[in-house]
């Protein structure tokens, strides 16, 4: 095997959230094969994430306080605008410690750009002689809906091989006209010793408490869900700035009898080991890291179908259950049919460790390692 | 950011790329070079010379000299005639693990060969096949068109093209995919050879042998397209219609193929492909030629087709059918007209048949049942257009040049004798240039005839003289006829047929640019087959001024004034944009005083006049309140609209500003979300409905919207300052739904239910203004009336679907002919369309702007879950639901608030035996569901009780509060 440099470029080294914890992940797993790791963050963290004390791999941080966005030319000077001249020097000189770095490495090093906004950077850098590897870590869908849609098919479009989340998203990537497209699943986060018994009648949901994770669609489900099913338990763990909104509809909901709220947990597979069934009722997702682990628990998922990274990871009537997105009371039905079938619970959760495994880190760490071959035939 | 590495050392390349060459030394290079630009480096190029006379052999040793490893060079001892041959030899040459074609004259995608690579190891196909775009090289902006791009539009894998019939019928081409080499060499995969369309027996026995195929949606293939969209010449025609032989014989191989495998689902694709679209292809050049070859063409056609089985005609749509049916028979006199709406698919060309209240194409071959079937084409709706809306054909039927005069003359079909014979008509000609006129010119006709079936006409146009072009950017001239019958004015395009116009002289002409830049007018035939004009050069100094304006068109100078041009045009844009408008809206908000007693009023978004704002304007006019009312309008011209208010468009600038000055906003939609309310305004949302239906924020659409597009439908909703409701289960839903607030709620009824209400309570009231409704629709006194009012239903993407009788009208007409006048009123969205033969029994009234007065003048209401049923319940008569598809209405996206079966105040039918029996005795319904309705209205409509509109005008506009 090939002992490369690899490089991660991305927006910060170690922000708190999926995409930083894959990063790490991957990181950690390619040193693991022998490469050599860098990671390299444009901007410091807003909320940092612990590294541990010795992560095998170098960092460097190209900013000490984030940079502003591009600035838009004033009108009718366009890029002739000082402004905007000073500001894309300033950029360059920048880029250049990136250059500096790239061309230390032994030719054919592989450079993954972990976001778009720090492609912004790594387009004006020297990458002579070595594999650009652009990623999006989002469903085409979320990215069609802001300015990265934009952003992703400039500065990404020389790059040897831009990288999505699953097929689907790279299809629709294609029909786009972004021929460099493919795609590249992620790994799954843990391996738990053992699986959840499965004998608690408890539902886990696990996310920050904000808009996006949708635990408000998640109360209206329960409340139609609960009292089919006496006696069970959901247990919201997770904090945000939603938090007491959430709490406020779930005492109008008449709810906190059979709601708890568990807080923020570091213990993820605790968490799950004491549920017998996971549920995610979230407006938007990518590739989300926590079916992953519940499965790898043993515990069914339910869900809404709210991306291709979802319909990805669950087989729908297999391994779990997807409800149409947004519909609260398919939802609500499909949980019910979990929570009133310990045979179905036992069947779906055991069928979801041994699917799960398709994304197990030694399976994925190979796919990498396949690529970086292939972009060089 | 590529790869600095030695050019590929091992001996087997993963893809080998044949490129065929054949007198196109230019082109070849330009080939070649995409190959090897390729993102996978690990190919090869073999370039096969099919024996050229230029020096194309010559440029390919060049080539392969200049990249000795990766580029050889084959020629073959003599000419083959065709592409089959060049690519046997190529693929025998190969050395790849995949084989790829290319035609000198196209170009590969930089990623071509790594994206077909990767799906073949991915998924171990032994074909794989990419999106190929057409590149139209000679359009102005080089229009790029994808082929079959609905085949590839994800990533797909078969384990036999039996699964996707569709691939194996449409995308015949060879070359946007990559084979692997052993499985060409084990199945022994051959072009055939002197033979036209090589390719498509080629594909299809590919396709066949592969036990796996992969499509990807990535663009791999760009075919270069040369041709004029401007029509083919006489001899072209001729030449493709030989071809065919060729075409027949392939297909002919192909189907023996299907044969042996027992294949017969995908020979019948193929059947209907072919009826669809090769036989068109050959139709389209039929008019221009004379009788030898349409009946060759015809001999041969049916040869291949009369073998065709019977369900491969039953799927073609009625025009196919017809066009197929007319060819076997050679009725050239039916057909002509036939392809004319086979090419232009709006266009009446014949002048139809009614027989027992059905409409035929033609009035022959009726006496055969299965002809007659054909020939039916009641459902196209041709019966129901008022003229204005007729496309018609009008056949062009002279063409003569005197001097600087056109001579022209043709017939305009008279479908079913639309135009009375004792109509008075007029006529005249227009001419306008294809892409930018400055202005267009009309001419007189002079004279026009009712000849029963047709209207003839026949003019003399004096262009030499009164027609000035200005000679640059208005090439080519369309022409139109614009024929008036009674005042009513109807437009058709001068289709050429079989006049000779290549051989017609060129008229003389003087542009406005003088005639150095064109001094001709030579006529043409566009691609739909319709006359046209065109700027030529004769002279040698106009041809010199036009080569001169060619090259200035692409100089610096022209360049500058292009971008002058666009950039003023984007300036306008900008000052008419919509964003720019809500700009200028909320700017007028802050420094415009708000005009006291003005009321803006809409109904449906500005659709109608009608419903409870309308309710509330009549309200406000009878009592003669002072105030100024302005309603707004939706489309070019508001129809039905009060004499008495203002009317403002909507979103003009004069309804912006009567919004933003306005002291009152009544609307029962919703006025544009983006524009914000002022204070001082008072917004009277009178809503549309009870709602069955989820809505608002109940929707899963909206519940799962971000948390910015929810903040700014909330900020939209909160503009209301009154929600009126009908009863409590409004304010579960509705007022739930659109999260508003217990003080913003009236609990007074809607205004537009009134009417109802009161005919309820007085129920042998005449209504003189009824009873002329009834004469206007032509209802019969004797009868009762039933009206069938169904909701629409939503396809998967949200939009609605096609409206379709979900019951057989002819048979309800048939049976209830004595009892009953049924009126029909779709929704909105749909269009319904009746066959004659109901006339008289069954009305479309979905034209009606206000469903109020029909609902008085029905006796009985047939609905499935339209909204409705809420007000009907009212005058405590009759409904019917006929719920045929409730299953899978209630468990659609939205979901619904309650168990319609359960709840309904009146029979429930599934299915149309039930429907009838139901409408059997409608006096005995009145009686077993008295109680049912009256608890129907307690539940959902408590708070209509007559009296909305003189209560809301109380509380808003009596006099006390001093208008001014």
């Amino acid at each position: 095997m090939t002992q490369r440099e690899i490089f991660f470029v991305a927006n910060e080294v170690n922000e708190l959230g999926g995409v930083g914890r894959w990063q790490h992940q991957m990181a950690r797993l390619l040193s693991e094969r022998g490469h050599r790791v860098r990671i390299i963050g444009i901007s410091p963290p807003e909320v940092p994430m612990d590294l541990g004390a010795h992560p095998p791999y170098e960092t460097l941080t190209l900013y000490d306080r984030r940079p502003p966005g591009r600035r838009k030319p004033r009108l009718g000077l366009g890029r002739f605008d000082p402004a905007v001249r000073r500001q894309e020097a300033s950029r360059r000189a920048v880029a250049e410690r990136l250059s500096r770095a790239f061309r230390a490495a032994r030719p054919g090093a592989v450079i993954i750009v972990t976001q778009v906004w720090a492609m912004e950077w790594v387009a004006l850098a020297d990458t002579a002689g070595h594999l650009v590897i652009g990623m999006s870590h989002e469903s085409f869908g979320a990215t069609r809906h802001s300015s990265r849609f934009a952003r992703v098919r400039r500065y990404y479009q020389d790059v040897d091989r831009l990288l999505v989340l699953t097929q689907e998203d790279a299809d629709r990537w294609a029909v786009e006209g972004l021929t460099h497209v493919s795609f590249l699943p992620n790994p799954l986060p843990l391996t738990p010793d053992a699986p959840s018994p499965r004998t608690e009648k408890a539902v886990a949901s696990i996310g920050r408490l904000d808009h996006a994770k949708g635990v408000d669609l998640l109360l209206d489900t329960w409340a139609e869900a609960a009292p089919r099913q006496p006696g069970w338990l959901l247990r919201i763990y997770g904090t945000g700035e939603h938090e007491a909104a959430l709490r406020r509809q779930c005492t109008d909901l008449g709810l906190d009898d059979s709601v708890e709220w568990a807080g923020r947990t570091d213990d993820v597979v605790g968490a799950l080991r004491r549920s017998s069934v996971f549920v995610q009722s979230s407006r938007g997702e990518g590739f989300p890291l926590v079916l992953l682990e519940a499965m790898a628990c043993g515990v069914p998922c339910v869900a809404f179908d709210c991306s291709p990274g979802v319909r990805e990871i669950v087989r729908n009537g297999e391994d779990g259950l997807l409800a149409r997105h947004g519909n609260v009371s398919e939802l609500a039905d499909h949980l019910g049919r979990l929570m009133a079938d310990e045979n179905l619970r036992d069947t779906m959760g055991e069928r979801a460790r041994q699917n799960v495994r398709r994304f197990a880190p030694e399976v994925i760490t190979r796919r990498w390692e396949e690529l970086f071959a292939f972009l060089e035939r | 950011m590529s790869i600095v590495t030695p050019e590929s050392a091992g001996t087997e390349p993963d893809i080998s790329v044949v490129v065929i060459v054949y007198n196109d030394d230019r082109r070849l290079p330009v080939a070649v070079r995409s190959v090897l630009d390729q993102s996978l480096r690990n190919v090869e190029v073999i370039v096969v010379d099919d024996c050229s006379t230029d020096g194309s052999y010559d440029t390919a040793r060049a080539l392969a000299a200049a990249h000795p490893r990766r580029v050889r060079a084959i020629r073959l001892p003599e000419n083959s005639g065709g592409c089959g041959e060049p690519r046997n030899h190529g693929m025998a040459a190969a050395r790849g693990r995949y084989v790829m074609f290319l035609d000198s004259d196209d170009t590969l995608e930089r990623h071509a060969c790594r994206n077909l690579l990767e799906a073949a190891e991915r998924t171990g196909a032994d074909l794989v096949s990419g999106r190929c775009v057409r590149v139209h090289t000679d359009s102005r902006h080089v229009k790029r068109i994808p082929w079959y791009p609905w085949l590839y539009r994800t990533t797909t894998t078969v384990e036999s093209v039996a699964d996707l019939p569709d691939l194996f019928v449409f995308d015949t081409l060879s070359t946007n995919k990559c084979y692997r080499r052993s499985f060409l060499v084990d199945h022994g995969l051959t072009f055939p050879r002197g033979i036209h369309y090589e390719d498509l027996l080629f594909s299809a026995e590919a396709y066949l042998a592969a036990a796996r195929i992969t499509l990807i949606p990535h663009t791999v293939y760009f075919w270069n397209v040369a041709e004029k969209t401007t029509a083919k010449s006489i001899s072209n025609r001729r030449h493709e219609i030989n071809n065919f032989t060729d075409r027949l014989e392939i297909h002919r191989r192909i189907d023996a193929v299907l044969d042996r495998r027992g294949l017969g689902e995908l020979k019948l694709c193929k059947d209907i492909k072919f009826l669809k679209h090769d036989l068109v292809l050959y139709l389209r050049d039929l008019p221009f030629l004379d009788n030898d070859y349409r009946h060759r063409f015809a001999a041969l056609a049916r040869g291949y087709v009369q073998d065709f089985p019977q369900e491969a005609y039953d799927s073609l749509d009625a025009v196919h059918a017809i066009c197929a049916y007319l060819l076997m028979r050679e009725d050239w006199d039916h057909l002509m007209p036939a392809i004319d709406t086979l090419i232009n698919r709006k266009k009446i060309s014949a002048p139809l048949a009614e027989r027992d209240g059905r409409i035929y194409w033609c009035d022959r071959h009726l006496d055969d049942p299965a002809a007659r079937e054909v020939m039916d084409v009641t459902r196209l709706g041709y019966h129901g257009k008022p003229l204005e809306r007729m496309f018609l054909r009008n056949l062009l039927t002279r063409y003569a040049v005197r001097g600087g005069t056109v001579l022209l003359a043709g017939a305009v079909v008279n479908p079913l004798h639309t135009v009375p014979a004792d109509a008075d008509l007029t006529a005249e000609l227009e001419l306008r240039a294809r892409r930018r006129s400055l202005r267009s010119y009309r001419f007189p006709v002079r004279t026009v005839r009712h000849e029963g079936d047709a209207l003839t006409w026949q003019a003399a146009v004096p262009l030499a003289r009164a027609f000035r072009p200005v000679g640059v950017l208005d090439e080519v001239w369309d022409i139109r006829l614009h024929l008036t019958a009674d005042g009513q004015r109807t437009t058709s395009r001068i289709t050429a047929g079989s006049v000779d116009l290549e051989n017609a002289p060129a008229l003389p002409v003087r542009p406005r640019l003088t005639r150095l830049v064109a001094d001709r007018l030579a006529p043409q035939v566009s691609a739909k087959g319709h006359l046209a004009f065109r700027l030529t050069q004769h002279s040698p100094a106009a041809q010199r001024g036009r080569a001169l304006v060619d090259r200035n068109l692409h100089g610096p100078a022209a360049r500058a004034a292009k971008r002058t041009y666009r950039g003023l045009r984007a300036v306008r844009r900008d000052l008419t944009s919509g964003t720019r408008k809500v700009q200028v809206y909320h700017r007028m908000l802050r420094l415009l005083p708000v005009r006291k007693g003005t009321v803006v009023f809409e109904s449906h978004l500005g659709k109608q006049y009608s419903d409870s704002p309308r309710a509330l304007y009549e309200e406000l006019r009878r009592r003669q309140t002072p105030v100024t009312a302005i309603w707004s309008y939706a489309g070019a011209r508001p129809t039905g609209f009060p004499a008495d208010a203002e009317l403002v468009r909507r979103w003009s600038w004069r309804y912006l500003r009567a919004l933003a000055q306005a002291e009152f906003w009544i609307d029962n939609q919703g006025f544009p979300l983006k524009l914000a309310k002022r204070p001082e305004t008072t917004y009277l949302q009178t809503w549309h409905g009870s709602a069955l239906k989820k809505m608002g924020f109940d929707q899963p659409a909206h519940r799962v919207m971000s948390e910015h597009a929810q903040l700014a439908y909330q900020q939209a909703l909160d503009r209301f300052d009154h929600f009126l409701v009908r009863g409590e289960h409004d304010v579960r839903t509705l007022a739930r739904a659109y999260r508003i607030p217990e003080h913003k709620l009236l609990r007074l009824g809607y205004p537009r239910n009134d009417a109802l209400v009161r005919a309820a309570r007085n129920p042998r009231t005449p209504d003189p203004a009824l009873r002329s409704l009834a004469e206007r629709l032509g209802i019969h006194p004797d009868r009762r009336v039933l009206l069938y009012a169904p909701t629409f239903r939503s396809r998967p993407d949200g939009r609605a679907r096609d409206f379709a009788f979900p019951f057989d009208i002819e048979a309800f007409a048939e049976r209830f002919a004595d009892q009953y006048t049924l009126l029909v009123r779709s929704h909105y969205l749909n269009r319904v369309t009746l066959p004659p033969s109901v006339t008289g029994r069954v009305i479309d009234v979905t034209g009606e702007p206000d469903i109020t007065p029909l609902l008085l003048l029905s006796d009985a209401l047939i609905t499935d879950y339209s909204s409705v049923m809420f007000d009907y319940a009212l005058l405590r008569r009759p409904m019917v639901f006929y719920a045929h598809d409730w299953e899978e209405y209630s468990r659609d996206t939205r979901g619904t608030y309650f168990d319609l079966p359960a709840e309904a105040p009146g029979p429930v039918a599934h299915t149309e035996d039930e429907l009838f029996a139901a409408l059997g005795d409608l006096r005995a319904l009145s009686t077993r569901y008295e109680a049912r309705l009256k608890e129907f209205v307690n539940r959902y409509g408590e708070y209509d009780r007559g009296d909305a509109a003189a209560r809301i005008v109380d509380r808003f506009f009596a006099p006390t509060r001093q208008a001014p």
